[in-house]
């Protein structure tokens, strides 16, 4: 007896001690998204493995992003040779880059086809470069758009969608108020204002198109300039003055909630990611074929601008078949692969050229809009501290649109909070 | 101080040396880890270097530490009692010879069984502003024309969480309180009947009591829980609006998202540190309640 538990005990500690043993040289890629992206995903690294004759291991991780980002961040930190590949959210870039998480990508390109011109520039150089080193390549490209009712603007006798907030506003109170005659909960304007993520990317582009910002070209933190107090106090109008937004704008909508929203024909405006579109269009969708795409508005004085979003593809510095790991990377930008991803799962390609792509185009044909969008995109601050500022200003901008606070006060506290952790972590 | 034989605790060790691992490895040791890290300015972007209290210190000039704190005081000080009263009621209700009670038995275990995170998308489902059940409810009722926003002001949206998390948990602190009630012997019940008390009596003066150890150890279990409340505010309202309603955990979970293991870890360990003195309070109300 004494015995067998002795040795069910050393059993134990060898279990454990092989959770963090060695690993095999072997490529792994971290692939995480919606299960039908997985699986699709899946499919493309079996035709990589087919190619190439490097087998493959793909590790799956979940649809939500935070989790995907801590799954990452643990093996990166602990400096495990895998995953090699991975995708990264825009806004991870900065921190792994300054991590030193990442391999640059320099010297396999320079020996390869693959040239940082193949891709949207402006994204490239927004996201992927960091001291004329290039760290990862975009593979899914987002940005922030308005969608609009076309059947109801034209039934109000309206030429195209407004070019500023003033006269969407304009426009939303009127069609709202004719609308609300028939469906009693139509709203004018629907975007995502709830505490996340989603909220600072919608105030970036009120925000951005009424020449405000976070940060200055110099790096100076700018949260309270008067241009961002208007870009937030037009918000919270646009909630509890014009009324054109639902009360539950700063509590429950989400990227899903505004869509549904949106979908059941009940609101005349959605601020989204494009994504939205082929739901929007598909089959059984109560709006389908009455949606048109167009950039968001701007204040008086600005231009409309969108909040980059994306992923992108880099290797691990700490990965023990990086050669290996460039092929993956290689395939997963060629033409063909995201001409495969636009066409099978409706990403919006990094690479240029497949937005020239014919066969893309008859099955995207927003992907033209879309091109003109992202030349306009505006990067949230790429500071390896990004998420610390990214919660003071959630809750600072949801307290201002939910009245707890002025839109003067909110701006004025976050502008403290974020130099005092701008001060903090710059000392080294 | 009875005396054991050499073969007695060679036998004892024996069988309580895989939970001693078992405790080391996956509780010991990750505390502390924990600690450790807490000693160091830890961000992934920046030198590590040892700061020994640096981050406590920071700690307690943080306003956000202590409004979540403060939040995660307030919770426990309202959602305990609501649970330990709501559980208690079905406790007393189960213990009586009822028709179906092994069926109402298992029901009142369901919120409890599923999982936190999908019971708080449920109540995502009750609260919509849009087409939830509760201003569909008020609306059928007539009481209301213009729907409520429920998550929309921290007071609402405090209530709605700790409705949520008591429709949750009151069911936990039924079940132990049933077993505490079933301890009881009917005969101190018969024999108070005959001398004439009262249905109220009897409860304040032997049900209640009686129950004192198991009312102890739900209190621990519910205290303790509800000082690590997450799932509910993280489906609900993500600490919003405006930052109102985030617990400890949640913060500290914002700041290891970060990359600042250090601080985030120190927030950990202050959490730790007030779990352990609760439990050391409670266990000496328990050994004193024993006493008497």
């Amino acid at each position: 007896m004494y015995k067998f538990i002795l040795i069910a005990g050393a059993l134990l500690l060898l279990a454990i001690a092989g959770c963090s043993g060695k690993q095999t040289a072997k490529l792994t890629i971290a692939i995480g998204g919606a299960p039908n992206e997985v699986d699709y995903w899946e499919k493309l690294i079996a035709d990589f493995e087919q190619e190439s004759g490097i087998a493959v291991t793909v590790r799956r991780q979940v649809t939500d992003t935070d989790l995907r980002r801590q799954e990452l961040f643990l093996a990166l930190r602990s400096k495990q040779a895998d995953p090699d590949v991975f995708l990264m959210d825009v806004i991870w870039i900065p921190q792994f880059v300054q991590s030193g998480w990442l391999q640059s990508l320099d010297e396999y390109m320079a020996k390869s086809d693959v040239n940082p011109d193949d891709f949207l520039t402006r994204v490239v150089k927004l996201a992927d470069a960091y001291d004329g080193h290039i760290m990862a390549l975009p593979v899914y490209v987002d940005g922030g758009l308005l969608y609009y009712r076309t059947d109801l603007l034209e039934k109000y006798g309206y030429d195209g969608p407004p070019d500023t907030w003033q006269h969407l506003q304009d426009c939303a109170v009127r069609i709202e108020q004719e609308e609300r005659k028939s469906i009693p909960d139509f709203y004018g304007f629907v975007w995502q204002g709830a505490q996340y993520e989603g909220l600072v990317c919608n105030f970036l582009e009120f925000a951005g198109s009424n020449n405000g910002g976070i940060l200055d070209s110099s790096g100076a933190v700018i949260v309270d300039s008067p241009e961002n107090i208007a870009a937030l106090t037009f918000m919270y109008d646009l909630i509890h003055s014009s009324e054109v937004s639902p009360p539950n704008s700063y509590t429950e909508m989400k990227e899903e909630e505004v869509r549904t929203f949106f979908q059941q024909g009940k609101a005349l405006f959605e601020r989204n990611w494009p994504y939205a579109w082929a739901l929007h269009q598909g089959e059984g969708s109560p709006v389908a074929g009455k949606v048109g795409i167009t950039p968001l508005p701007h204040f008086e004085g600005g231009h409309g601008v969108s909040t980059l979003g994306g992923w992108h593809v880099g290797i691990s510095q700490y990965s023990d078949v990086k050669p290996e790991a460039w092929k993956l990377v290689e395939y997963i930008v060629s033409h063909n692969t995201q001409k495969q991803l636009a066409l099978n799962l409706g990403w919006n390609p990094g690479r240029v050229d497949v937005y020239d792509d014919p066969e893309v185009l008859e099955k995207m044909p927003q992907l033209a809009a879309l091109r003109k969008i992202f030349v306009h995109a505006l990067p949230r601050p790429t500071v390896p501290y990004y998420s610390r500022m990214s919660s003071v200003l959630q809750r600072n901008l949801n307290a201002a649109l939910a009245g707890s606070m002025t839109p003067e006060d909110a701006l004025s506290d976050a502008q403290k909070e974020i130099e005092s952790i701008v001060q903090e972590y710059r000392q080294k | 101080m009875p005396s054991y034989s050499h073969s007695d605790i060679k036998g004892a060790l024996g069988f309580t040396l895989p939970l001693i691992i078992l405790l080391t490895v996956f509780i010991l040791i990750p505390i502390i880890g924990t600690i450790i890290t807490s000693t160091f300015k830890d961000i992934s972007f920046l030198q590590k270097r040892f700061v020994l209290f640096d981050n406590y210190a920071r700690m307690i000039g943080d306003g956000r530490f202590w409004q979540s704190f403060r939040f995660t005081l307030l919770f426990i000080a309202v959602s305990v009692p609501l649970e330990i009263i709501l559980g208690l009621a079905f406790a007393l209700l189960l213990n009586r010879t009822i028709p179906l009670r092994g069926l109402l038995r298992a029901t009142v275990l369901i919120p409890w069984a599923i999982p936190a995170a999908i019971s708080a998308k449920m109540w995502q489902l009750v609260y919509n502003f849009h087409f939830g059940l509760a201003n569909y409810i008020l609306h059928a009722l007539g009481f209301s024309a213009e729907p409520i926003n429920w998550l929309g002001s921290s007071a609402s949206a405090f209530i709605a969480l700790v409705i949520a998390d008591a429709w949750k948990t009151s069911p936990f602190a039924a079940i132990i309180l049933l077993a505490g009630l079933q301890t009881i012997p009917s005969e101190l019940h018969m024999q108070a009947q005959v001398d004439r008390a009262g249905v109220v009596r009897r409860f304040f003066a032997i049900t209640l009591p009686l129950l004192k150890p198991a009312l102890l150890v739900t209190l621990l279990f519910r205290t303790i829980d509800a000082l690590r409340i997450f799932d509910v505010i993280y489906v609900l309202t993500q600490g919003g609006p405006g930052g109102s309603t985030t617990s400890l955990s949640l913060y500290g979970y914002h700041l290891l998202l970060s990359g600042d293991f250090g601080y985030s870890s120190a927030v950990s360990v202050a959490l730790f540190a007030i779990a352990f003195v609760l439990s050391i309070m409670y266990a000496r109300m328990a050994r004193f309640s024993e006493a008497i």
